[in-house]
């Protein structure tokens, strides 16, 4: 009796593992075929039966992505539009969060309900106006033409606002009792609670900027102010294309995707978690 | 009290967040400081010039050569991916010309389009008197670049005379003799006993997306998706028969249906076809993603509808206009003149980039003659060469992109239905006389 239960768990377990491991291969394959592009001679990834083995041009396929788009110029200007995009704006949502749930004013419902309506303005609608005033401000082809318009973004202000609500009036009442200001009470005690939402919505915004193609493709000018995706697109030409440089791009750009998930998975996690649970 | 009238205060900022300062990269917006009204004739100043990949380098490859004759203008090119370069160019001129450059790289398809669409976005070259090179180009590509008032609207340059790609180990393992082929019913014969014999397909063609086989067929009958009236002509007897022989390929399992460009080089490098019917620029992919395939390459001209039939058909291209923003009018053109006009930069695009010339008097050039090692030993520049002359007219219109979707739908339908040519075409040909207005020609 107890071992039939026991090999029964084993079998359970084997097809669980291997299940997850075929899960793991589908989802990783891409990856490494990228890697493979990235370190092999353009017409390579043509050939059939597929190399499946790195190969030794990536020194030189480095080379070339750097003087064709100048990689490393390009990366920094995405790691600064994005990282300055992702604190601002992570700020600035939370805080308007912050306030559309927990405070009474006139118009909040107005205001928000406006807000929602907003997320179902397409991208594309804004692009012609927003360049135009970027155009007449002069702020072409500058850091900020990229960063400011999206820092106040509605589902992020969404999401902070439906996690802003969970927290316990009683809570906040009490730390003005105390005698905090509000931006005491907001920084010490709201954001402290809301790590988990933080993070999620950070993780979003980081991957929205820094995925972020058409707006920076139309607004920055010259190709020392493009940002990683722009420069990656820019390979593509009509007829010759150089696909190891373009498999090193994109593997380089996934590199601080993966990162920053790495570095905010746990938070990210337990706020999956945190919500499926009911005090 | 004080709550709401903070909360207020946070709300309404958060909302027009926008307003945060920010530092960032503080570059020139416009690049240009024209000066062209010097009043010594000196043409002088910066401009700024959009192209893609290769096209943008060979541009850069004539700066030098520009500057002696033009010493006090700066060029500037910038190598915009080709999509992208539209996506900026539409955005800045419905914007009323901001952030564009001085000139820039069109497909000469898409001309007509832009023309349309902002008819004062492109600087008249007329007016400028390009017209007196108008003898230098062939005729597709004067039609091409011309307005309805016969105005150049961009100045000719490269062009995509339509060929046959072919592998001879794979001709050779069949027993085909490439030279024999003169008709289209040659090429469906020959495709049919090199498929027996090797296993490979004839052509590759991404069957619902790309119709680049029926359009050479099309322009070497001298017919086009428009006539010259701009009626749709998609139900002439030429664009029938086209595809019907479209049709008979498919029937003989002679195209590989493939995914998109990536798919088209795919079967090329591998071997899955055994030929690609494509133009001239075709070559320097070949060249560039096949290198292990040298001397397996040639290339015989299009197969004609009838024995003695023109073959002659174009497929791409490209040319360079001038903004009509452009704080330096001068200096653009005489860039653009320079550029198109002349031998010397002309060749050097060719033989760096494989940018072929529609310049008529750079094919004079020996270097046309050369044998490529990479080709069999084949001068196929030349055959190249002694084609543009003989290429039929084509009237792209405004609704080029429109026509282009429904005529690869009335191809998907008619190789993967097997519906009657006549009949998708037909249904093509109605469908775009309701988006666009136009009539059809009967």
């Amino acid at each position: 009796m107890m071992k039939k239960k026991k090999t029964r768990e084993l079998l359970k377990k084997i097809g669980l593992y291997s299940f997850l491991f075929i899960g793991v291969i589908i989802s990783m394959f891409p990856f490494y075929w990228m890697f493979i592009g990235a370190t092999n001679p353009s017409g390579q990834i043509f050939s059939i039966p597929p190399n499946l083995t790195p190969g030794d041009h990536f020194f030189e396929n480095l080379r070339n992505l750097n003087e064709s788009v100048g990689i490393w110029r390009v990366m920094f200007n995405s790691l600064v539009i994005t990282l300055i995009f992702t604190a601002v704006s992570v700020f600035i949502c939370s805080a308007a969060g912050y306030a559309f749930a927990k405070f009474d004013f006139k118009g909040r419902n107005a205001i928000f309900f406006t807000l929602l309506l907003a997320i179902m303005i397409p991208y594309h609608v804004t692009l012609i106006p927003l360049f135009k005033l970027m155009a007449d401000l002069e702020w072409l082809n500058t850091y900020r033409a990229v960063i400011l318009p999206h820092l106040s973004y509605p589902f992020a202000i969404f999401l902070m606002r439906q996690n802003m609500k969970a927290i316990p009036d009683s809570l906040i009442e009490a730390s003005r009792v105390d005698g905090a200001g509000e931006f005491r009470i907001f920084f010490r005690v709201v954001l402290p609670t809301m790590r988990p939402a933080l993070a999620a919505v950070a993780i979003f915004l980081f991957m929205f900027q820094w995925n972020n193609f058409l707006w920076p493709l139309v607004v920055m000018n010259s190709s020392d102010m493009y940002t990683l995706p722009v420069a990656l697109s820019s390979l593509v030409g009509m007829s010759r294309i150089d696909y190891g440089q373009i498999m090193l791009g994109t593997t380089i750009s996934t590199l601080p995707i993966m990162i920053f998930f790495l570095l905010l998975q746990k938070q990210f996690i337990s706020g999956i978690l945190g919500g499926s649970v009911k005090e | 009290m004080f709550k709401r009238k903070m909360a207020g205060a946070f709300a309404g900022v958060m909302l027009v967040g926008g307003l945060a300062a920010c530092g960032g990269g503080d570059d020139d917006a416009g690049t240009d400081n024209g000066n062209a009204g010097d009043g010594d004739g000196e043409v002088s100043g910066e401009i700024t010039v959009w192209g893609w990949n290769v096209a943008a380098s060979s541009m850069e490859l004539a700066i030098e050569g520009f500057n002696e004759e033009y010493p006090d203008v700066e060029v500037n090119v910038q190598d915009i991916g080709r999509l992208d370069l539209y996506d900026r160019l539409t955005v800045g001129l419905a914007a009323g010309g901001s952030g564009l450059p001085d000139v820039t790289l069109i497909e000469t398809d898409r001309i007509d389009n832009y023309v349309a669409e902002f008819p004062e976005g492109f600087l008249n070259l007329s007016e400028y008197g390009y017209d007196e090179y108008a003898s230098e180009f062939g005729d597709a590509k004067i039609q091409a670049t011309q307005n309805d008032d016969g105005d150049f609207i961009a100045a000719p340059w490269d062009v995509g005379p339509a060929a046959v790609f072919y592998r001879v180990d794979i001709f050779e393992e069949a027993g085909v003799d490439a030279d024999s082929i003169e008709t289209w019913d040659d090429f469906v014969e020959a495709g049919t006993t090199i498929k027996d014999a090797t296993g490979s397909y004839m052509v590759p063609i991404d069957i619902s997306a790309d119709d680049a086989l029926f359009r050479m067929m099309l322009n070497q009958q001298g017919a086009y998706y428009f006539d010259d009236e701009g009626n749709i002509d998609l139900t002439s007897d030429e664009a029938v028969q086209a595809m019907e022989k479209i049709q008979e390929l498919h029937e003989n399992e002679l195209v590989a249906n493939v995914d998109g460009w990536d798919g088209t080089v795919t079967s090329t490098v591998n071997g899955n076809v055994a030929t690609v019917p494509f133009g001239v620029w075709y070559a320097g992919t070949i060249m560039d993603q096949a290198p292990e395939l040298e001397g397996d390459w040639d290339v015989f001209e299009l197969p004609a509808f009838e024995d003695g039939g023109n073959s002659a058909a174009n497929l791409g291209g490209s040319d360079l206009s001038i903004i009509s923003g452009t704080d330096n009018p001068d200096a653009a053109y005489a860039f653009v003149e320079y550029f198109t006009t002349t031998v010397e930069p002309q060749m050097a695009a060719l033989d760096e980039y494989g940018m072929f010339p529609s310049l008529l008097s750079t094919y004079e050039e020996d270097y046309f003659d050369e044998e490529s090692a990479f080709f069999n030993n084949s001068p196929v520049f030349r055959t190249f060469a002694d084609m543009v002359e003989d290429i039929p007219g084509a009237n792209y219109t405004s609704d080029y992109a429109r026509a282009f979707r429904y005529a690869s739908d009335a191809q998907a339908s008619s190789l993967l239905q097997g519906q009657s040519p006549s009949e998708t075409l037909r249904q093509a040909a109605e469908q775009l006389e309701n988006e666009t207005g136009r009539t059809i020609n009967e």
